[in-house]
């Protein structure tokens, strides 16, 4: 049963813009992730195969394959066959690029970085 | 014939008027001789210059380092992208040497999209991690330079030189395949380093056999007069020509 402490950090975290918490929630929602989306966002042409992107964000590659097909399927990458090999890229539609924008802004502020981690944290376990 | 000019009016003199249009053409340079910063110069001026829009595909370096490399020179790279006039694009060479061989690929969908004439391959040393086999590597990078070429790209491909100083030991065999050959080079004259510019090579056109020197300045690349009175420029460590060799030939002019 959650203490009434909780209740009052969950209530003091939910103060975010409702999209973005949908975001963290569901889209972003593990450190990998918001790696990805962070490098996909400043380097927003790059396609490449999971090996290379798993380089790229210094991450250990049977780490970054799932999180990579997560975000395909929350929409904000997009897969594609070149023959056999699976390439990712970002997304080109252009309300996804308007949030993922948003979220890279917001997370210049250091409070809203916290809420954030707080609710990857809290979705992990 | 149909020139692509550089936009840096004294490497297009050195060039006949600037590289011949769907041809490939390689600089190599040690590190920080400024092959990017040329091969960034060279799409930067097609798209104020020549209404030519361009695309950098990179093999190593993020992108955001080129935003940020362009923008040292005042070269707005960010808002080239929004106009959808430039795209710099990272990937890996297995991805670029099977896309450009597909139909309907990326970089023929960028070329459709955008109407990009000139590309930056940044950098082609990077196919050598495709095979070790020689025959081999160099079978893929004449597949990928026909494959730029049929999509009307004119192309700088740029290659790391291992060597700091002097000539490079590399025996790769690109310099057979591509169209024109530039080389970068630091030169040591007393007990300064300095860089030189020589176009190696230029199928179908004459050129400048000069060595030249040059600058990376705020422009960009600068390229400047010849080395007057020395020899051995790409040895690394040139010398003095003799006083007599001067007073006889350079001096007269």
């Amino acid at each position: 049963m959650a203490s009434k402490e909780d209740d009052f950090t969950a209530r003091l975290m939910d103060d975010m813009d409702p999209a973005l918490l949908d975001f963290v929630k569901t889209k972003v929602n593990s450190f990998v992730k918001w790696d990805l989306v962070r490098f996909f966002h400043e380097n927003p042409h790059t396609a490449d195969t999971v090996e290379n992107i798993a380089k790229y964000a210094g991450r250990n590659v049977t780490a970054v394959g799932p999180e990579l097909d997560e975000l395909v399927e929350s929409g904000i990458m997009k897969k594609s066959m070149l023959g056999d090999t699976a390439i990712y890229s970002l997304e080109t539609d252009e309300e996804m690029h308007a949030l993922v924008d948003k979220f890279i802004l917001a997370c210049e502020d250091r409070h809203f970085r916290v809420k954030a981690v707080y609710h990857i944290i809290r979705g992990m376990r | 014939m149909d020139r692509i000019k550089t936009g840096i009016t004294s490497l297009d003199e050195m060039l006949g008027g600037g590289f011949l249009r769907d041809t490939a053409n390689l600089v190599e340079g040690a590190p920080g001789t400024g092959k990017t910063t040329l091969g960034m110069q060279f799409i930067y001026n097609g798209i104020m210059k020549d209404n030519e829009p361009g695309l950098i595909i990179t093999f190593e370096e993020f992108p955001k380092q080129y935003y940020h490399d362009a923008a040292a020179f005042g070269w707005d790279f960010v808002g080239l992208e929004k106009k959808g006039l430039l795209k710099i694009v990272m990937t890996s060479p297995e991805v670029s040497h099977m896309d450009i061989k597909s139909v309907g690929g990326m970089i023929e969908g960028y070329v459709d999209q955008m109407d990009a004439r000139r590309v930056v391959i940044d950098s082609i040393s990077h196919f050598a991690r495709l095979t070790q086999d020689p025959v081999e590597l160099r079978g893929m990078e004449f597949d990928f330079i026909n494959g730029l070429k049929r999509e009307g790209l004119t192309s700088i491909l740029t290659r790391e030189s291992p060597v700091l100083l002097g000539e490079s030991t590399d025996d790769s065999d690109i310099g057979f395949v591509v169209d024109s050959y530039l080389i970068m080079r630091y030169v040591e004259i007393e007990s300064a380093i300095r860089k030189a510019l020589l176009v190696l090579k230029m199928r179908g056109s004459d050129h400048a056999k000069d060595i030249r020197q040059y600058e990376i300045t705020e422009y960009g690349i600068e390229v400047q007069s010849t080395f007057e009175g020395q020899e051995g420029i790409l040895s690394g460590s040139p010398r003095r020509m003799a006083d007599s060799f001067v007073e006889a030939f350079v001096k007269k002019n």
